[in-house]
């Protein structure tokens, strides 16, 4: 579960460099970069794995072994969503509102008040869900459900992750 | 035999520096001509140097006070031309004598053609032990096609604080690809990447790699694709210690990328210029303009002059290490440029259709070995008469694909290289393959300079447009001419089209 929302930025990303690295060199080397991008994707979503199997020992017992997968996946999506909406900010040249500039400015540590106006929404949108995954069977179900439906995707980006390796190998011949 | 050094060798040959200082000059001179009667050639290039930015060139800002101190020791040609307006054309033609139209190395990163892959400086000189460096990526395209030709091609990543050595020795047979496809999984270029959170700590790493140096340069550390940092004083100690070891008699290319954007000084002259009383001219906006306005054109143009100024000095260590070490005494030392750079009529830098002086005109000093006096030379010449001259110094025939003549004072008859008019091309925007039909194309004869532009958008209408200018009574282009000087301009141009004719013919 963890590896969906690395591998789907990944790919969303390199085909959109796709035409770029055509312009410069040829398709052959772009699909080269996309193999690239969607192998390095696959060892983040190893170490990504690594650290959340690590958190999950250390995490109490008394949560079963599939509610902390639910939680802990469910970290890992919303981070996720946070930082793809962190580059999405720059790759759409979003700017600050004026009114928040001008908040931000006059509250005379700028620096501060931005981290923290990231930090709020950030924090309450990982601890809500943790909060229900761990309190609210109901929620906990629908998670769970969730999760197992996304996993289907995985057969997508196994194909992806299959012809990548394979386009790799090839080039290094 | 090709060989490599890996970085552990080369740390170390810098770590003896200080041993090299201490062996008296005349010893290793002696020592250099017992090897061989025959003398050493080492050719430094400045990215993006343009001579107009120079004071030894009549710059009104003191940029190279060094160059200029040192210049009473060499030929100075006042009136040098680049073959082409970036470095993959310039440095192309710079290597292998010959214009952009010919070499066909006219893309961002492209190579030269096939057959010009055993068409190289380095294959002119293949009885001298031959060594290749540079920061930017586009040489090492080139270095990578005349690979066969040099004894040693030092990695550019060699001289970077971090780098991407791991990435290129894991996938060897496919380094360059596997480079572009690591820079876009975990460097955040204008903030993003295709890793969520591997970029994170790859930043973290790298900011912990070069924190104590990043505190001396206060616009950022210099680098290549905005994270491969650098120093330029390491690469010219590196480069110091290794001549002083290399089997003579040797051929050196170093090309250095100050001060190719980003304009990074050290602090010892950022902010030497910002704020003093100059004033460049104001011209007006070309047909190619992009809009830039005079402000802020002005406004790069000083970190740029800044770093021509860390560069002078970087320079003038070079030569007092070559020359304690005796090496200056059996070494013809070339000082020059690929290209210049631009900051007038609404353009910067030299990504440009437009090739004004800042763009094409660049320093070309000679420092021959032992000599001590200096002379100049204001005939127009070109990038492509460099290596002709050299192998001619160094008793080597022109090799038949050489298009450039052995310069002035070295030339065994009074020869103007200008006879034949001095070409830059530029084609960027061509199919190497195919027919160059949008270009631009320098032309100077005599006190005239005429610019032929074919193809591009931007002429509407019309499908050509030439600019002639006196370069002698108006050095900043002001006064076109192509309508007062209607015959010059006529005669010029039917000139260029004819030769672009000819380089098309084997494309058509």
């Amino acid at each position: 579960m963890c590896a969906l929302p690395l591998h789907i930025w990944t790919i969303i990303l390199a085909f959109r460099d796709f035409d770029w690295v055509t312009a410069r060199t040829n398709s052959w080397d772009a699909a080269g970069v996309v193999s690239y991008g969607l192998l390095f994707a696959l060892f983040e979503s190893v170490v990504v794995f690594a650290v959340l199997a690590s958190i999950g020992l250390l995490a109490s017992a008394k949560w079963d072994e599939k509610r902390r997968i639910a939680l802990l996946s469910s970290l890992v999506v919303i981070l996720s969503l946070w930082s793809m909406f962190n580059q999405a900010y720059f790759i759409n040249e979003w700017g600050v509102p004026a009114w928040l500039a001008s908040l931000v400015v006059a509250t005379g540590r700028p620096l501060v008040a931005l981290y923290a106006l990231a930090f709020g929404p950030v924090f309450i949108t990982v601890a809500l869900p943790a909060f229900f995954i761990l309190r609210s069977e109901k929620f906990y179900k629908g998670v769970q459900e969730g999760i197992e439906r996304l996993s289907l995707l995985m057969l997508l980006y196994f194909f992806f992750d299959a012809a990548a390796l394979i386009n790799i190998i090839v080039r290094n011949l | 035999m090709n060989h490599r050094i890996n970085r552990r060798d080369f740390l170390k040959l810098a770590g003896l520096a200080s041993l090299g200082m201490v062996v008296p000059p005349s010893v290793r001179a002696a020592s250099s001509r017992l090897q061989t009667e025959k003398k050493n050639v080492l050719i430094v290039v400045f990215d993006a140097l343009s001579a107009y930015n120079i004071s030894l060139y009549g710059y009104q800002r003191d940029t190279m006070p060094n160059l200029a101190r040192l210049a009473k020791r060499a030929t100075v040609f006042h009136n040098h031309y680049a073959g082409g307006n970036y470095t993959t054309p310039g440095t192309a033609s710079l290597l292998t004598g010959t214009l952009p139209w010919t070499h066909r190395a006219i893309r961002f990163n492209d190579g030269v053609k096939d057959e010009f892959a055993g068409k190289s400086i380095f294959h002119a000189f293949d009885d001298y032990y031959r060594i290749g460096y540079s920061h930017n990526t586009l040489v090492n395209t080139l270095f990578k096609q005349f690979i066969n030709d040099l004894n040693e091609y030092v990695p550019q990543e060699e001289f970077f604080l971090v780098n991407d050595g791991l990435i290129r020795n894991i996938f060897g047979n496919d380094e360059d690809t596997a480079t572009v496809g690591w820079a876009r999984a975990v460097k955040r270029t204008d903030g993003y990447s295709y890793s969520l959170f591997l970029s994170l700590l790859y930043e973290k790493y790298r900011d912990s790699k070069v924190a104590d140096t990043a505190s001396l340069y206060p616009y950022g550390l210099p680098n290549v694709n905005n994270d491969n940092f650098f120093v330029l004083d390491q690469s010219i100690d590196a480069l110091g210690v290794r001549l002083a070891e290399i089997p003579r008699p040797f051929m050196g290319y170093f090309h250095f990328l100050p001060p190719h954007y980003p304009y990074k000084p050290h602090k010892d002259f950022a902010g030497a210029f910002s704020g003093d009383s100059f004033k460049p001219l104001s011209k007006p906006d070309d047909l190619f303009t992009e809009g830039r306005s005079d402000e802020f054109l002005n406004k790069w143009r000083i970190p740029y002059d800044e770093f021509i100024l860390d560069l002078d000095h970087q320079f003038a260590r070079l030569f007092d290490k070559l020359e304690t070490a005796g090496i200056l005494d059996d070494t013809w030392l070339v000082f020059t440029s690929d290209h210049g750079e631009l900051f007038e009529r609404g353009i910067w830098t030299h990504s440009t259709a437009a090739l004004y002086q800042p763009v094409v005109r660049v320093p070309l000093l000679i420092f021959e070995p032992g000599v001590q006096t200096g002379r100049d030379v204001h005939q127009a010449t070109s990038a492509l008469d460099l290596m002709p001259t050299l192998l001619h110094l160094t008793g080597h025939p022109t090799p038949d694909w050489a298009e450039g003549t052995i310069l002035p004072p070295y030339a065994p008859s009074v020869t103007d290289p200008a006879d034949k008019g001095i070409m830059a091309v530029q084609a960027r925007y061509n199919d190497p393959s195919f027919p160059i039909t949008e270009a631009s194309v320098m032309l100077v004869q005599d006190n005239y300079k005429l610019v032929y532009y074919t193809g591009y958008e931007e002429l509407g209408q019309d499908t050509e447009r030439a600019l002639l200018f006196d370069i002698e009574s108006d050095p900043e282009e002001l006064n076109e001419l192509s309508q007062a000087k209607r015959e010059t301009a006529s005669e010029m141009t039917n000139i260029v089209r004819k030769r672009l004719e000819e380089s098309n013919k084997p494309y058509m």
